[in-house]
């Protein structure tokens, strides 16, 4: 049994020898050097952009601007997965500090460096905005015509009648939240190569999407999407922020205007935070809730900043609505969830998103509610948790839920009835949280993969699941190996080549375990069924008299009669046997107006509970111990999943305690890893534990988010439940909890 | 109007490179990682943060871990540099390469060959260090994936090798 076991991640020889051949690590003969040209003003119409010295410099081998866009037979200047707002370089148009406005194909670094300090751009400069909500008001700076009220989308929950609700509520409580820009700041910047030969386009990039890229791509430049090749190797790290589409159209058009020589583009860290950042949020959530804390009705409004193109954000406004309500029994239920255009870098997936703003949001309210109504945080949870067979505020039927599983597993861990010690006759006082979260995945999507049996009994999985560094292709192989009855050792993987790999919609949301799995786990039944028809004729019985399992073709009423499955291929001079397996999901088709409809197959789960140290005198806060659970169905590979589970915890760390993009007038001031400061070995608690859990009859689920959302809130509420400090805007710095315990300090003594 | 900045010098120079000699002519400014990737294709040292803060540019100078991104090569002129390639001896994997295997210490690895190599250093320092010395000395290196726990349970069980 191959599932179930901690196999070490196939490739890690070459992961602790320094060998993994990362997109970064990429050499091709010839390959020229990229570099982009940005913006320095936040709005501006463009007057003049003179690249003609820049291009006169010796080793500079090619400038592409808009004009390079501007004839019949070019590229197309505009894409977007959804909404085609975007530029490959701006045109006559600039919106936002860092964008793209020219790039230069050269030689070297250094060369490309000296033709940036010789392109001229003139410009002028038009009124810009940068606050979501202030962009939806009459009057605002508009950045797309096409969109006068700076809204991208709008997506709409309606469940019960909501002000029968409201008046119906012993209680109102309504609050605001507000979590920042933040950028996803993988170790691997992000990096695309491309050459063309023979008016076919090849692409090398470290992309969560290799088929988004290859559509996106094949669009740009009016091709065939067979005439477009993505080849993406394992990458250093992705977290949404290598999702969708990035420089990959920058790089293209780069290796375009060069013609015959490879062109590769590398993010520096700063450009890395021009390329793709969080959404920041502002929630606004109220609910009306009677005296035994049951709920009447919950109203949430959400405004995301989008940034200045729509990017991945016109699909995750919508998944921001369904996950905002919190996973709650609620009779009465209304979202609003807008997507804003300001004119900021992108905001695109960060690792847990759309998720963990709003779960901070209606995690953190929970506890304002339990406080108030003098209810234990965790049993107003469980009171009110949705269960399975219960009907949530899309309409649908909910199956397979083990939310209260999730909170209990995570308080118990952390000793949640046990009693705590709150202080200990010093300025350090000590607190606990908890907090719960459910999000949908991408639904109405398919992943496929084939699977290839060789005559030495070797098998060959090819799948596009991207290798993030979570351990897909090895999740995959232990799948497959099960599904087969063979070894892992027998196994090899074949990454995403969109040549090679069969299409899957994306290595996002949490999703390949449960999608690819399933795909792999289709084709695995096929490839037995394949072998049972290859090996009848030699064990002269039926196909369906044979069982197909562990190395050998077998008759089922007589086991000893078998044949292994190389001699099947050997002896019926089979070269290989192959068959694609698929999977795919139909939900997702959800009303406009109402949101209601069956909005994902599965709905991931996850909780957490910690305890917490605060300094009254400084304001600091320190995470002593944090236990944190998430369903996984079935775990294909234990270690693996605790990565998932604690790598998520640590993540959310960041975002809880450190992770603020501060931007001034829409110019980014900390694009680096010294002032954008990543959770490091001295920022993680002492005592940190994780569970996944499963349940009989499941398969596999999404394991990648789940434990991240509830980490800010449940620090929140520690927070509060330490010193009686709520902050409802992350992160949660010392300054912002020393200004609180200030505040009540000051409203003390006029009491 | 030229705003073309001046060109660099090149310099001849001899390093020790995983115990080889290797005389390279590399222009002065140049910094030690982009010689080891460049003109040496020794890739395992990674540019990140490009400012010292994230450690996976980390390689070991007579046994001490330094960024090798705020590193001139020239600075290195004669001395011994080891990479992560040359942690492993005849194919045989460092006790720490397989401590961090076997404790599944990595996810995305962009991050590992300086964990590693700065593991090395930390217990060529410290006999059996506690945890607390443990984080303070492996602070310099991040891993955004999050795999700290399971790092420290690999040096942990490297204590034993020690012994």
């Amino acid at each position: 049994m191959a599932i179930g076991k901690s196999v070490p991640m196939l490739d890690s020889v070459a992961r602790v020898t320094g060998t993994v051949p990362y997109a970064s690590n990429l050499k091709l003969p010839d390959m020229l050097v990229g570099k982009v040209f940005r913006s320095s003003v936040p709005h501006a119409r463009t007057i003049k952009l003179d690249v003609s010295a820049a291009e006169q410099l010796p080793g500079v081998v090619a400038i592409v601007t808009a004009a390079d866009f501007a004839g019949d037979d070019t590229p197309n200047l505009h894409f977007g997965s959804t909404i085609q707002d975007q530029p490959v370089v701006a045109g006559d148009r600039i919106r936002f500090i860092g964008e793209p406005v020219a790039l230069i194909a050269a030689e070297s670094v250094v060369i490309a460096d000296q033709a940036m300090d010789l392109i001229e751009l003139e410009y002028e400069e038009i009124p810009a905005i940068f606050d979501a909500e202030e962009a939806l008001l009459p009057g605002a700076p508009v950045l797309h015509e096409a969109f006068p009220d700076n809204l991208l989308g709008h997506s709409k929950l309606r469940r019960g009648d909501i002000e029968a609700g409201f008046a119906a509520a012993d209680e109102i409580f309504e609050e605001v939240f507000s979590s920042p820009v933040a950028q996803q700041a993988s170790l691997e910047t992000q990096v695309a190569a491309a050459r063309w030969k023979d008016g076919k386009l090849t692409v090398w990039t470290g992309s969560q999407s290799p088929y988004t890229v290859r559509r996106v791509l094949s669009a740009i430049f009016d091709l065939d999407v067979e005439d477009v090749r993505v080849i993406v190797p394992p990458l250093g790290g992705g977290f949404g922020g290598k999702g969708n589409i990035r420089t990959q159209p920058m790089a293209a058009a780069l290796a375009w205007k060069v013609g015959d020589r490879p062109v590769k583009l590398v993010m520096t860290r700063a450009e890395e935070f021009l390329t793709v950042t969080k959404h920041a949020a502002k929630i606004i959530v109220k609910s009306g809730v009677k005296l035994d804390g049951t709920f009447t009705a919950r109203k949430v409004t959400i405004y995301w900043n989008a940034g200045a193109y729509a990017s991945s954000s016109a699909h995750l406004v919508p998944a921001g609505m369904l996950r905002a309500l919190g996973p709650y029994r609620i009779p009465a239920g209304h979202v609003d969830s807008y997507g804003i255009y300001t004119n900021l870098p992108i905001a695109a997936a960060y690792r847990g998103a759309m998720s963990s703003q709003g779960v901070f949001a209606h995690e953190s309210h929970m506890d304002t509610i339990a406080h108030r109504l003098g209810i234990d945080p965790l049993e107003l949870r469980i009171k009110n948790l949705l269960r399975t067979d219960d009907i949530f505020a899309t309409g649908e039927r909910l199956h397979d839920i083990h939310f209260v599983e999730c909170l209990e597993a995570a308080a118990d861990g952390l000793g949640w009835h046990e009693p705590l010690q709150r202080e200990n006759g010093t300025v350090k006082k000590r607190g606990r949280g908890v907090a719960v979260m459910m999000k949908n995945t991408i639904a109405n999507s398919s992943s496929e993969c084939r699977i290839k049996l060789d005559a030495e009994g070797r098998v060959t999985l090819y799948t596009s699941t991207v290798e993030t560094g979570q351990g897909g292709h090895t999740a995959m192989a232990q799948i497959a190996a099960e599904a087969l009855g063979v070894p892992i050792e027998a196994l090899t993987v074949i990454g995403p080549d969109t040549a090679e790999t069969p299409p899957d919609a994306q290595t996002a949301s949490s999703r390949s375990t449960h999608m690819m799995g399933n795909a792999v786990l289709n084709g695995a039944a096929s490839l037995r069924q394949h072998l049972a028809e290859a090996a009848a004729p030699i064990l002269e019985w039926s196909p369906e008299d044979l069982s197909v399992a562990d190395g050998y073709v077998f008759v089922t009423t007589q086991p000893q009669e078998r044949i292994p499955y190389a001699e099947v291929l050997g002896r019926k001079n089979i070269a290989a046997l192959t068959a694609t397996g698929k999977y795919w999901t139909n939900e997702g088709k959800l009303d406009p107006e109402t949101g209601q409809g069956i909005s994902t197959p599965d709905w991931h789960q996850g909780a957490g509970a910690c305890e917490v140290e605060v300094d009254t005198q400084t304001g600091k806060v320190t995470v002593l111990r944090y236990h944190s659970a998430s369903f996984a169905g079935r775990v294909v590979n234990p270690t693996l999943a605790g990565l998932q589970n604690d790598g998520n915890v640590i993540f959310g760390l960041g975002a809880s305690l450190l992770e603020e993009v501060a931007i001034d007038g829409g110019q980014i001031t900390n694009p680096n890893l010294s002032d954008y400061m990543l959770p490091s070995f001295l920022d993680i608690p002492v005592e940190l534990k994780n569970v996944s859990l499963e349940a009989e009859g499941s398969t596999f689920q999404g394991i990648g988010e789940m434990t991240l959302p509830p980490v800010a809130p449940a620090i929140a509420n520690a927070i509060y439940d330490a010193v009686g400090a709520r902050i409802r805007d992350l992160p949660l710095t010392a300054e912002k909890v020393l200004r609180v315990i200030h505040e009540q300090g000051e409203a003390d003594d006029e009491q | 109007m030229n705003k073309a900045k001046p060109m660099m010098s090149n310099r001849t120079l001899t390093l020790q490179v995983n115990g080889q000699p290797q005389t390279l002519e590399v222009p002065s400014g140049q910094i030690l990682l982009e010689t080891l990737r460049e003109a040496l294709d020794l890739v395992g040292a990674r540019n990140s943060c490009g400012i010292g803060m994230c450690g996976t540019c980390t390689v070991l100078v007579d046994g001490m871990a330094i960024s090798s991104c705020l590193t001139l090569t020239a600075q290195v002129e004669g001395k011994h540099i080891t990479t992560i390639e040359g942690l492993s001896q005849n194919g045989q994997l460092h006790p720490v390469q397989q401590a961090y295997i076997d404790h599944g210490a990595f996810q995305c690895a962009y991050c590992t060959p300086g964990l590693i190599l700065s593991t090395v250093a930390l217990l060529n320092e410290h006999v059996n260090p506690d945890d607390a010395t443990v984080r303070e000395y492996l602070a310099g290196n991040l891993c955004r994936c999050g795999s700290y726990v399971n790092i420290l349970n690999a040096v942990r069980a490297c204590h034993t090798i020690n012994d």
